[in-house]
């Protein structure tokens, strides 16, 4: 492909050489000079060489479809939610890599999702999950009775060990506002890069319940202050569960569109930000949930599935959380 | 040194020298609905559509039909053989979506192949063999496909800068080691860092003979970086951008639009009106967007530098209609119309593993 453009390349080349040198210049028009000029800054200039190694720093290494493939492989795990109908819908569950959205009304079992999967991974030896809790959500008490259900075989002093530990691997961050969360999510990515060193146990849940809840107040208005720290929050969110491969599950709530039809919240801008949204949708007094994928990296748009939330009938003692 | 460029000029060429050399530079590509275009090398394809519109899911699609070889081992694929330069701003990549449209397109292949076999050697052969030499084979063809795709993620506009300038000379490297060029460079998508850079703030730092970073410098350095490729090693350009403002309805946009469609083709060469002839022939009348209602429209927010580089537009929306796919289930349906150049054509199509289908 290259050969083609030589010719004509070395023809106005010629042309501008020969006969009157500024006269010509200035007819020539601008394409085969940054052609020469690019030329030069490729491949005959040794200071180029040089700034090469540097440019490479500045960004992230290229890789071909074999190594991707690999990378898919070995480091980017499903982490199930512990919730039959959502992992079997998903293939498995939450992948490690990707930044999944669960949207849906007030009291649609988002909270539920989020605390049954961080009960779950914590427990399954997967590793350490952490929970940024924006509106005050997180309960120990649930989780200490997610775990109860779990382990309803065993005596009660292994159970009493097994909760320890999950709770142990759960870490859990109270944040309210956007700039805390910008904030909290650094902190971690500093974290993570000398964790990768020491190698240490690592973090393969991050979960945001609800992300809404801080995008929403900065949100609005005429400057754009809102949605750049929107899509900030959301380009960090996806470079720390892709470096890290660490699965990223946030929350969103739904807002009134056009016709009064509910909506998920958030606008235009942040619907190129998640891998992975989903619906989530409950029948009033009904305990059955249903979840509907929105958008999918590889799977159909609009397949559904069904799931049932336990009620909260089991018999913790109190002061048994963290 | 007078007859040089003479010869050059009268050069003759035989048929067959250029119909290789055409398609090297203009290769068919049936993929709606890149199909209603010629594009060739050098041109920049802007794919724009809201989320999700299967902006993404064409770029995949096109990726997979260029890394595929033409024909391997006897079978035909009907691929381009050559490399794919996959820029990822959006982060939003997933390398098991392009392994699954890649194994679909190759078993579809076999599978082609395997029933003209077997109708020529008659239905008793059925359980022989090729099943099984399929499978062994199969793998060699996909990891060599795979190595033709080369990807690089960006977390904002500096990376993407340093990727760019970095591109060519890890092209170069890739090309060598493979033996095949690049015929796409692939951007998904180009509008994802606008807020982080609608924001920068002009520094004072330097005095004023440092270039401010402003939305618009960055971009101009992007098409200028693109630019410097294209020059050196002529690609496909093809960009995907989301509308991050809605659906465009002020009357601005529209009155804009209007006159946009309204303007004579000025580009349109002998092959433009050839090509739109054989393709749509007798189809062109039935779907017309006169019938189909509004046109496609989205505000515009990119910077005029990169505006006025892209040469060929195509607007996307999806459509609440599902059809049913046969053996792949339900499938969505999405709706595409080109705004540059203005074709008065609203195209639907739904998207299956093995490739995109018009629906007529």
């Amino acid at each position: 492909m290259a050969e083609s453009n030589e010719p004509q390349a070395k023809a106005t080349a010629s042309v501008s050489s020969s006969g009157n040198p500024t006269s010509s210049l200035s007819r020539v028009s601008k394409c085969p000079e940054t052609l020469e000029e690019g030329k030069r800054s490729f491949s005959d200039d040794a200071g180029f060489a040089r700034v090469q190694p540097m440019i490479e720093d500045w960004h992230q290494p290229w890789l071909n479809g074999v190594e991707l493939l690999e990378d898919s492989n070995h480091n980017k795990h499903f982490l199930p939610t512990g919730y039959e109908g959502i992992d079997v819908l998903l293939g498995g569950g939450l992948c490690e890599g990707q930044l999944t959205e669960m949207v849906g009304p007030s009291s649609s079992g988002k909270t539920q999702v989020c605390l049954y999967s961080a009960a779950l991974v914590a427990d399954k030896h997967f590793g350490v999950v952490m929970f940024v809790d924006t509106c005050n959500s997180f309960s120990p008490k649930r989780i200490a009775c997610i775990v109860d259900q779990l382990s309803s075989s065993f005596s009660g002093e292994a159970k009493e060990r097994r909760l320890k530990r999950v709770m142990s691997n759960i870490f859990c961050h109270s944040v309210f506002d956007i700039f805390a969360l910008l904030d909290v999510l650094h902190q971690l990515e500093f974290k993570l890069k000398q964790q990768v060193k020491s190698g240490d146990t690592k973090i393969c849940l991050l979960i945001i319940d609800s992300i809404s809840s801080l995008l929403t107040p900065v949100l609005g208005g005429k400057g754009s202050e809102g949605r750049l720290l929107m899509v900030s929050a959301g380009i960090i969110l996806k470079k720390l569960a892709n470096e890290y491969n660490i699965s990223v599950l946030v929350t969103n709530h739904m807002v009134g569109g056009e016709g009064g039809i509910l909506k998920p919240a958030l606008g235009e801008s942040w619907k190129s930000i998640p891998h992975v949204r989903l619906q989530l949708t409950r029948d009033q007094g009904s305990n059955i949930c249903n979840v509907s994928i929105l958008k999918h990296t590889f799977m159909a748009t609009g397949r559904t599935a069904k799931f049932v939330i336990h009620s909260r009938s089991c018999s913790v003692q109190d002061g048994r959380g963290r | 040194m007078e007859e040089n460029p003479r010869g050059w000029i009268h050069g003759d060429e035989t048929a067959k020298a250029m119909l290789s050399r055409i398609l090297t530079e203009r290769p068919f590509l049936f993929l709606p609905p890149l199909h209603r275009v010629p594009l060739r090398v050098g041109n920049v394809v802007e794919i724009a559509g809201p989320s999700p519109s299967a902006k993404s899911q064409i770029l995949l699609h096109a990726a997979v039909n260029c890394i595929l070889p033409e024909e391997w081992k006897g079978i035909r694929f009907g691929g381009l053989g050559r490399m794919v330069m996959y820029f990822d701003l959006d982060c939003r990549f997933d390398v098991l979506r392009l392994s699954q449209i890649l194994k679909h397109r190759i078993m579809e292949a076999y599978r082609s192949t395997n029933n003209t076999y077997w109708k020529e050697k008659g239905e008793h052969q059925k359980n022989d063999a090729p099943t099984t030499h399929m499978y062994l084979c199969d793998d060699e063809l996909f990891l060599d496909c795979m190595r033709r795709f080369l990807y690089i993620r960006c977390y904002n506009s500096f990376e993407f800068l340093a990727a760019l300038k970095a591109m060519h000379s890890h092209s170069q490297r890739e090309s060598e080691a493979l033996g095949v060029s690049v015929h796409f460079l692939m951007i998904d998508s180009i509008g994802a860092f606008y807020w982080m850079d609608r924001a920068c703030q002009p520094m004072p730092i330097g005095g004023s003979k440092r270039k401010n970073v402003s939305l618009q410098s960055l971009a101009e350095a992007v098409v200028q970086e693109i630019c410097k490729l294209l020059q050196m090693q002529p690609v496909l350009v093809l960009a995907t951008k989301a509308t991050i403002f809605g659906a465009g309805t002020s009357g601005n946009d529209a009155q804009r639009l209007a006159h946009d469609v309204n303007l004579p083709i000025l580009r349109s060469t002998s092959s433009t009106r050839a090509f739109g002839k054989w393709c749509s022939e007798g189809k062109m009348d039935s779907r017309t967007s006169s019938r189909e209602g509004e046109k496609l429209m989205y505000r515009e927010y990119m910077p005029s530098s990169w505006q006025s580089f892209v040469t060929h537009r195509v607007h996307l929306q999806a459509l609440d209609e599902i059809i049913s796919g046969g053996e792949y289930g339900t499938l969505l349906t999405y709706a595409s119309q080109w705004v540059q150049p203005p074709l008065n054509i609203k195209d639907k199509f739904a998207i299956r593993d093995d490739g995109i289908f018009l629906i007529t």
